[in-house]
This record gives C-alpha cells, sequence and structure tokens, in this order.
C-alpha cells in the first residue's frame, strides 16, 4: 500500500469539496477499500472519511432511514429492523462476519458495486431508495439503478446520504446465497425474494450487478459467466434451485 | 516409579500441562520475528517473474533505482559479487537467490529493492520492468515426464544424500529422482488373480497458508551473520549458508523464536539466503516479510497423479499391488526427491500385500515449488489407495472395515519394504473407528434433495529416516532446570512437551523448566522439526540429556557425602560453598536404520509408524451436490500421549486442515502458468462454520516402545484419512465417485445430472 492523506471533514458540503481533488477517494467504513489498496488496484493520494458526518442514525416509522455510515453491525442490532423488516436481520446475521460488519457501512455496501455483496440485491427487492448528495444538490434513485457493471456505479462525484425502505407489512421476504467453497466465501449467487403486491425478485453475484426477473423463465435471459466459483451452466442452474427456494422461504416467512 | 515432583503430585508425562508460552501469546509478548525491528534496518521487497519459463534478456532497474528513498536494487548480478555459485535446496543444488539467466515460474524473484521504508522499496517494485524470450513450459506432471520443454538443463543433486549420487550432470530430463520397490512378483500374480482393479487418482496444488507468511531478518558484519528466521530448520540453514558463503559453521548464527504455523513451509533455505546476501551487500540490517499473497510463489504442496492396480483373490484378500505415482515438483526440487521415495514406499498402503511393484517420480515442472506439507506426501498416497480400497470393496460386495479387517497389516508382519511392522496399532485403530462410527447400527440414508453418506479410510507413514536431534540440559545451583534443543515451537508445543519429557526424568514440574529456542549459537544441533520427528528424536535426545544430568548430580551426592534423596540445592552448597555451580546433561540421538536396496527393500526402513483413520458422516444436496460433514472422527496412534490435550488439538487441527485440502482449497493456474488465485477472497482455508457439527478425537490406547515414555509424532497423522473417507461417504451418499481433490459442489452436480 502506498503512503497516503487522510482527511476528516465535518460537514457533507466540505466533504463533496474535498472529493473534487485528484486522486481522492471517500471512505466509509475501509473494509473494501483496504484492500484494494493493499493488493495495488487503487492508489489514492487522498482519502476523505465520512466519519465526521453524523450520517449513523437509524430511523424507524412507517418506513426506514437508514443513514449511509450507520454500521452494519448496528443495523443487525437494531431492534425496529428486527420487527419491521426480519429479513435484513436474518442476511446481515450472514454477511461476511462480525469484525468486518462491525467498521462496514450501509453506504459503502451499496456504493462498492460489488455483485457478490448481499445488500444490493435485497434492498432493491424491498424497493429502497438512496439519497445520494452532489454539488448541485441532493436526488433519490432506486438502489437497482445505482449499478452500471462490475465494480461500476452510476454516482457522479456524489456521496450516498441515506437510504430509505418502504415498510414490509406482512408481505413474505427472503434473501439466499450460496457459497461453492467454503462457508464464508463470496456468494456465487444470491436471490433476493419479496412477495405480495407486486413481487420483486432480484438475482445477484452470478451476474455483474442486482438484475429484476419476473419469473424462472427470465433465468434462461441473465448474463452469466464461469469464474472461480463455478461454470457459467452450474451458476445458472444454482439460480434456478436458489430461486425456487427463496420463494419458498419468503411464502412461509413468518412475521 | 515415583514421578511426583515437590510442586505437584501427578506426573509430568501423561499429563495435561497447558502451554507454557500460552501466557505470552495470549498478552501479545511471545517473540515473532515479524516484530523484529533493528537501527538501520533496509526492507527488502521482491520483483517477481511474469513468465512461467523464459530467458531473462533484460532487467531494467533505473526507474526503481531513481525513486527517491530507495537504498539499492539487487539482481542476481550482485548476489554473485557474494556467492559465485549461489544455487541452493536440501536434495539438489537447482534453486537459485534470485534467477539467474532463467526463470521457471511465474512469481520467481528476480530482482529486490531494499529501503528504509518498506512502502517506498514496494512502490519501486512496481517500476522495475524486465524483458523474457519465452521458453515452451510443463504444467502437468504425467505430461512432464515426456516434454520437449526442460525445466533444468542439467541436474545438480546436493551430495548430502548418497542415493540422489548417480543423477549428477544427468541432462534432458524433469525427473529428478525415481524410486523403485519390487518385492515378489506382482505381474504373475495379477494372472492369477480372482479379480483385477485398477484406478487413477490425482490431487491438487495447495498452499500451507501458515498465518505468520514467512519473514527473515539477517545482520552482519564482513565476518560474522546473525538470522533471525521463521525457520523449522535453522541448523540446516546455517550449514546451508556457511556451505554458501564459503564460511565455517561458528560465523552463521541462526535464530528462531516462536514461529505462527509452518506445516513445512518454513524448511531448508527459503529467505534466508536471500537476506544474507542483501546484509552483506548493504552492510545494513536487512529484512524480509512476505505477504500472505506471496506465499503461493514461494512453496506449495504437491499435486500428484497415482495409478494404482490390485489384484484380489476370491476370498477378498490383495495378492498383488502395482504403483504408479507421479509427484508435481514444481521448478525446484526443494525436498520433493525426499517426499517420492520416503513416502514412496508407503504406497501400497497399510496392507499384507505379497507381490508389490511401485514406481514413484519426483518431476519439474514450470510451477511454483512444491515441498512437504503436513503428511510428506502420506495424504496424496492415503487419498488414492484408500478411493481404490473402497472400490473393490463394493465391487466385491465386502463391508469396507471388514475388507480392510482381511488385509490389514498386523503386528510382526512385514511391510511392503520387508521392514517387520512393530508398535504399528493399525488394528486397534481400525476397530475403534468402526465403534465410534457405530458401523455395525442401521444409518439413516436421508430421503428428497438430501442423501446422507459415510465412510472411512485409514493410513500410515514410516518416520522419515535417519535424521539427528542433540539437546542439553542444565540444572543449576538452585535446582531449577533449563532444556536446550534447536525444535521449533510452530504451535505444535512442543516446548511444552519437552519440559514435560526432562521434568519426568528430574521429578520436576514442566511448568518451572524453561525451554530455550533455536539459537544456533547456543542450542545444539538438530535436523528440523518436521514429519512429526521430534517428539520422538529430540524427545528421545532430551530425555537422554535429563538422565545425563541426573546421573551427574547422583555421582556428585555420592562424591560429596550426601544422601541420595539429598535435594540439588544442597549438593552446589555442599560442593561449592555457597550457591554456585551447575550441571549440563548432553542427549544425542539417532536411530538406527539400512538404506533400501536396489529393489527398494530394506529390514530397517523406520524407527515407528504413524497411524491415522478417519470416519465421516455426511449429507449431499443432490440439487447443488453441496457437502455437508455432520461428523468427522479421527483416530489415530501415537504411542503414549505425552500430553493428551495437545494430542488432542494437533488430531483435529491436521483434520481441518485436510478438510480444507479436500473440499475448497485448489491453486488455479491459466494456461500461461498464471495463478488465477493469489488472494484469501479467491483461495478458500475453512472456516469455523465448515466445521463438522460433531467432531471425535482420539489417540488409542498404545505404546510406541522406543519413543521417550512410550511416545511418538502426532502432528500429521490426523490428515491421512480424512480426503478419501470424505470421497467414500460421498459415494455412498449419492453414488458418485470423485478421483480428483477438491471434491467440488459442482463436480459432484455434475455426475448426479
Amino acid at each position: 500500500m502506498t503512503p497516503f492523506e487522510l482527511l476528516q471533514p465535518g460537514s457533507l458540503g466540505e466533504a463533496l469539496a474535498l472529493l473534487d481533488g485528484a486522486d481522492t477517494r471517500p471512505f466509509g467504513g475501509g473494509t473494501a477499500l483496504m484492500l484494494m489498496m493493499k493488493a495495488g488496484v487503487l492508489r489514492p493520494q487522498r482519502l476523505v472519511s465520512l466519519r465526521n458526518l453524523r450520517l449513523d442514525a437509524i430511523e424507524a416509522n412507517r418506513s426506514l432511514r437508514i443513514g449511509a455510515m450507520t454500521t452494519l453491525r448496528a443495523l443487525e442490532r437494531s431492534e425496529a429492523v428486527r420487527k419491521g423488516w426480519p429479513v435484513i436481520t436474518r442476511t446481515l446475521r450472514t454477511l461476511s462476519n462480525v469484525r468486518v460488519r462491525n467498521v462496514a457501512t450501509v453506504g459503502g455496501a451499496l456504493a462498492h458495486a460489488d455483485p457478490h455483496m448481499d445488500l444490493p440485491p435485497l434492498l432493491s427487492a424491498l424497493g429502497a431508495q438512496v439519497v445520494v448528495a452532489g454539488k448541485g444538490g441532493e436526488r433519490t434513485l432506486p438502489v437497482e439503478d445505482l449499478y452500471a457493471g462490475y465494480l461500476e456505479n452510476t454516482l457522479r462525484n456524489e456521496l450516498i446520504t441515506h437510504v430509505e425502505i418502504p415498510a414490509l407489512g406482512k408481505r413474505g421476504a427472503a434473501y439466499l446465497k450460496c457459497t461453492t467453497r467454503s462457508a464464508d466465501d463470496w456468494p456465487a449467487v444470491g436471490v433476493a425474494v419479496v412477495l405480495g403486491g407486486e413481487d420483486r425478485i432480484f438475482v445477484s453475484a452470478a451476474t455483474d450487478r442486482p438484475v429484476r426477473i419476473n419469473d424462472e423463465a427470465a433465468i434462461d435471459a441473465l448474463k452469466i459467466e464461469g469464474d472461480l466459483h463455478g461454470s457459467a451452466d452450474y451458476k445458472k442452474h444454482l439460480v434456478r434451485v436458489y430461486l425456487r427456494r427463496a420463494i419458498d422461504e419468503a411464502r412461509n416467512a413468518v412475521h | 516409579m515415583k514421578r511426583a515432583t515437590q510442586s505437584t503430585e501427578t506426573p509430568q508425562v501423561g499429563r495435561s500441562v497447558p502451554r507454557l508460552e500460552s501466557w505470552l501469546k495470549v498478552t501479545g509478548r511471545a517473540e515473532y520475528v515479524h516484530n523484529l525491528r533493528l537501527p538501520g534496518m533496509l526492507y527488502g521487497k521482491i520483483f517477481r517473474s511474469t513468465v512461467a519459463h523464459g530467458r531473462i534478456k533484460r532487467i531494467d532497474v533505473a526507474a526503481a533505482q531513481a525513486l527517491a528513498g530507495v537504498y539499492r536494487v539487487v539482481t542476481s548480478r550482485e548476489v554473485r559479487e557474494v556467492i559465485p555459485d549461489p544455487y541452493y535446496g536440501p536434495a539438489f543444488h537447482d534453486q537459485p537467490i534470485l534467477a539467474i539467466d532463467k526463470v521457471r515460474y511465474v512469481g520467481e524473484p528476480v530482482a529486490v529493492v531494499l529501503a528504509s521504508d518498506p512502502h517506498v522499496a514496494e512502490e519501486a517494485v512496481h517500476l522495475i520492468t524486465a524483458e523474457y524470450e519465452e521458453l515452451p513450459a510443463v504444467y502437468d506432471e504425467v505430461e512432464a515426464m515426456t516434454s520437449k520443454a526442460i525445466v533444468h538443463e542439467v541436474l545438480r543433486p546436493a551430495g548430502t544424500f548418497p542415493d540422489l549420487k548417480h543423477l549428477k550432470d544427468r541432462k534432458n530430463t524433469n525427473v529428478a529422482l525415481e524410486f523403485r520397490l519390487r518385492r515378489g512378483n506382482a505381474e504373475k500374480a495379477f494372472r492369477d488373480a480372482h479379480r483385477v482393479f485398477e484406478h487413477r487418482f490425482s490431487t491438487q496444488q495447495v498452499m500451507h497458508t501458515p498465518l505468520e507468511p514467512l519473514v527473515s531478518v539477517a545482520e552482519s558484519t564482513e565476518s560474522s551473520l546473525t538470522i533471525h528466521t521463521a525457520s523449522q530448520s535453522p541448523s540446516f540453514v546455517r550449514i546451508e549458508i556457511a556451505r554458501l558463503l564459503g564460511w565455517p559453521e561458528n560465523k552463521v548464527r541462526v535464530r528462531v523464536p516462536f514461529l505462527g504455523g509452518g506445516f513445512g513451509a518454513k524448511l531448508y533455505i527459503k529467505l534466508e539466503a536471500l537476506v544474507s546476501v542483501l546484509s552483506l551487500l548493504a552492510r545494513r540490517p536487512v529484512k524480509i516479510s512476505l505477504t500472505m499473497e506471496e506465499q503461493f510463489f514461494t512453496i506449495t504442496k504437491h499435486a500428484s497423479t497415482f495409478r494404482i492396480k490390485s489384484g484380489v483373490s476370491k476370498e477378498g484378500r490383495i495378492l498383488a499391488r502395482e504403483c504408479e505415482v507421479w509427484w508435481n515438483g514444481g521448478a525446484y526440487a526443494d525436498i520433493g526427491p525426499r517426499v517420492t521415495q520416503k513416502s514412496g514406499f508407503t504406497a501400497p498402503g497399510p496392507y499384507d500385500i505379497e507381490h508389490v511393484a511401485v514406481d514413484s517420480y519426483a518431476l519439474y515442472t514450470n510451477l511454483p515449488p512444491a515441498g512437504a506439507l503436513r503428511g510428506f506426501g502420506i495424504p496424496q498416497l492415503v487419498w488414492a489407495y484408500e478411493g481404490h480400497t473402497d472400490l473393490m470393496a463394493r465391487e466385491l460386495g465386502i463391508d469396507p472395515i471388514e475388507f480392510r479387517r482381511r488385509n490389514l497389516l498386523r503386528e510382526g508382519r512385514p511391510q511392503a519394504t520387508g521392514t517387520v511392522m512393530k508398535d504399528a496399532a493399525l488394528e486397534k485403530v481400525l476397530e475403534r473407528i468402526s465403534v465410534l462410527m457405530e458401523w455395525g447400527k442401521p444409518f439413516d440414508r436421508g430421503a428428497g434433495t438430501i442423501r446422507k453418506g459415510r465412510g472411512i479410510a485409514i493410513g500410515f507413514k514410516a518416520c522419515v529416516s535417519p535424521t539427528t536431534s542433540l539437546a542439553a540440559v542444565n540444572v543449576n545451583a538452585d535446582g531449577s532446570c533449563i532444556v536446550y534443543c534447536s525444535t521449533a515451537d510452530m504451535g505444535q508445543g512442543s516446548d511444552t512437551a519437552m519440559a514435560q519429557i526432562a521434568g519426568e526424568v528430574l521429578h520436576m514440574a514442566a511448568e518451572s523448566i524453561t525451554v530455550v529456542h533455536s539459537d544456533t549459537d547456543v542450542t545444539p544441533y538438530d535436523m528440523a522439526t518436521l514429519g512429526s520427528r521430534s517428539l520422538f528424536h529430540m524427545g528421545n535426545a532430551v530425555k537422554l540429556a535429563a538422565e545425563d544430568a541426573l546421573s551427574k548430580l547422583n555421582v556428585l551426592r555420592k562424591e560429596l557425602g550426601l544422601a541420595a534423596d539429598c535435594p540439588i540445592p544442597d549438593i552446589f552448597k555442599k560442593k561449592y560453598g555457597m550457591q554456585a555451580g551447575n550441571v549440563a546433561g548432553a542427549g544425542s540421538y539417532i536411530p538406527s536404520y539400512k538404506s533400501p536396496d536396489a529393489n527398494g527393500l530394506t529390514d530397517n526402513a523406520t524407527p515407528f509408524w504413524m497411524v491415522g483413520a478417519s470416519g465421516v458422516e455426511l449429507e449431499v444436496d443432490t440439487e447443488t451436490g453441496k457437502v455437508r460433514l455432520t461428523r468427522l472422527v479421527n483416530v489415530a496412534d501415537v504411542g503414549t500421549p505425552i500430553n493428551p490435550k495437545i494430542v488432542e488439538t494437533q488430531i483435529s487441527g491436521a483434520a481441518i486442515m485436510q478438510l480444507g485440502f479436500t473440499l475448497h482449497e485448489k491453486m488455479q493456474f491459466d494456461a500461461q502458468g498464471q495463478l488465477r488465485n493469489a488472494s484469501f477472497a479467491e483461495y478458500k482455508i475453512p472456516g469455523m462454520l465448515d466445521l463438522p457439527a460433531s467432531m471425535v478425537n482420539e489417540a488409542v490406547v498404545a505404546e510406541q516402545k522406543t519413543g521417550p515414555f512410550g511416545g511418538k509424532g502426532v502432528g500429521e497423522s490426523g490428515t491421512f484419512g480424512v480426503s478419501p473417507a470424505i470421497a467414500n461417504a460421498i459415494h455412498d451418499a449419492v453414488g458418485v465417485r470423485l478421483t480428483a481433490l477438491p471434491l467440488s459442489a459442482e463436480s459432484i452436480w455434475e455426475k448426479l445430472k
């Protein structure tokens, strides 16, 4: 890893201004960023810490509003989340490990755009929106619109400030993933299902970003490539199996 | 015999003494080379080859040298100013300190940048460029037998092993060693057999993954050198560095504190020659700490292919067996030729077979070098012969345990080499597995998409021989005791075991004894900490040294007219008139051994046998091919456990490590010999969630009569049976036979669909 300067702005405006500099990256929990810097994939000169922006509140009313700097662990332990959106709590328990969850942030997990991550497909299926701030002001977009491709997001020098998740109510929801090597491996397939009203089904990990599908037939059209997790055929097969299992689980989910 | 001491009423041997260093480790005060910083120290970062086989045309270091903060960039040209013939290795002098003329695998060290700041050194490495004229490469061990691509133009055996001498100057071959064993007449026996079975098995290249990556520091003057290194073989390092420099052994000092795991990765020369040369060139201390990822390019475990053929009688007795094993040694021999020979002779398995033919080949290829990894080749062999055994039992309609029972080597019967089995509890281990698995009871086969199966496997190993251990035991004037030995404690608990052995002899509590770590200026010679040899060899040496000290104390008691039970401090007070002096005991141990003849036969192949078996219950998801172990039972013959708790954790640790090699781990190379998964995001070792829900780890009641207090090695035995037991259980569950490791979910699904 090459040496870098760490900046710690105290306001969103200040942070956005600093991000304009060359070779500058925002820094949330750092769990992905640090690995990329160690591997030499990213070599930023300056990191802008978002820690002092006071974006770590979880507000639950009918809907859920989560500050982007909320740690995954705080979300996992939130009583309001467990009551209103138990599928989020269940998912977080198998997301990486407790050491990572203690520092990784919700905003970072969404902005990183790694399709192997669990929250992007799940929050997409839950119909969540992200609020992003740029120098020109704020805009709101659905989580699934954050993604342009593998490790590519659609942010334009913007920062995610909040995630807003509508009430789940009594709808059945499930997220299932399949790891093909060790249990703590990145998933080969992730499937998120929210049933009732308008069914929302998202497939990820096997695809280069979370992809919405409407039925099993749509699986054939998915663009899936073979990698170290498995061949394209195998992963397509796993999507089919796990989709069926996720739908079963969502139907039987008890709130 | 009274074994109790003043401070404890229990005997020392057979007691689960908590590890002596545990307090230091949990409070972060145990010494590791990784924490060592010396004044003026430079950090070295390695520039590595990007091609698998090629002639070096040009190395451009100008930009790296020009980077602010870079002290010096070193290539093989500068290395040769210090050492004209800079090739090292335990079996062959084939490995250059930095690549000379040719590179032989992707990741081979080509140049080093030195800087006071390791980040600057790393940055400068990115500025080095090299041009190669690419040569045809060979990656597969069987292809290497006949490939036109030749990894080494000329073979250079080290000369330390008399049986490798005939290979000197051999040209145009990738075969570093062929081991041959012939007993009886296998060909004729196959013709007479009721049934003949033949199978082919393979294993993949994997890595040791010690949590503490390889690290060495050297500091030097013009005529002396001190190397601080995470090494399992300090005595070898001293001898080999002295040889390379043309210096006497007493000018090279090798210090080894604790190791954060070794498993065979930290043997012989790894970074030691490089940091030595760099320190002599720079006239400053030099440290190189590998990253986790760089370890993939340093030392690995042999991939292998094994063709096995057996002739069986109507009664289910194995009459003849033919074994052909190809070991993928990578670009440098390391200890591969020893694996080929010393494990090769047990390839027919722990069975009583009259007619045996074994051919075992050590091959050079253009992959990272392979050496010993927790089993010295044995897990690769057991994988094949126990899969083969199960397939035969299935075909013959005989219960797999019963089939093994009929053919198992019994005490007093000759093994393939002709060496008679002694103190090898094969029957006990097999029967104990049968009991723990409740083999006779009905077994729930599962239903729907979850099918259940079970399987067992048993393997054995001959301890590598002949090897030497020396130890010293010092008794101070106050009666306290220090043990000096060069065994490296890399987590296996050897300090504790040696203290228990010395304490047993001297009637002292193990907890009161100090064990001094390897320092070749202080501790006596030891061959190395490898192959489960230390408890037996060093244990015997420590026992002899303690007995020597005890007998010297008894002589003093007699000379001074003291009672036989006179406390130790009183002996010294009487002798020297005050608290002064000490008594030093010395012990040296080398077992008897006879080299095999031209047919691989000898009546004394090994000082002791290790036995390990595993039983597995598992579930297979028939829709995905995913396997979940519900129960793993491991039983071993370790002689009499010196420390039962450590024995148990050694068995479980070995089995879990082998579980990773069985189900997940694999170094994946592309067609150009580039490693595709040199990171722990893509090379998956088992985590807590991969452990079986239920695990039993047991040592049978046994005794190694020649071992210290009946004990022998345990570090590897837990690895033997795991892989074939899992494959056998998968076959049992879903009728699918896999013959290549790892047993991935996809490979099972492929066969199920």
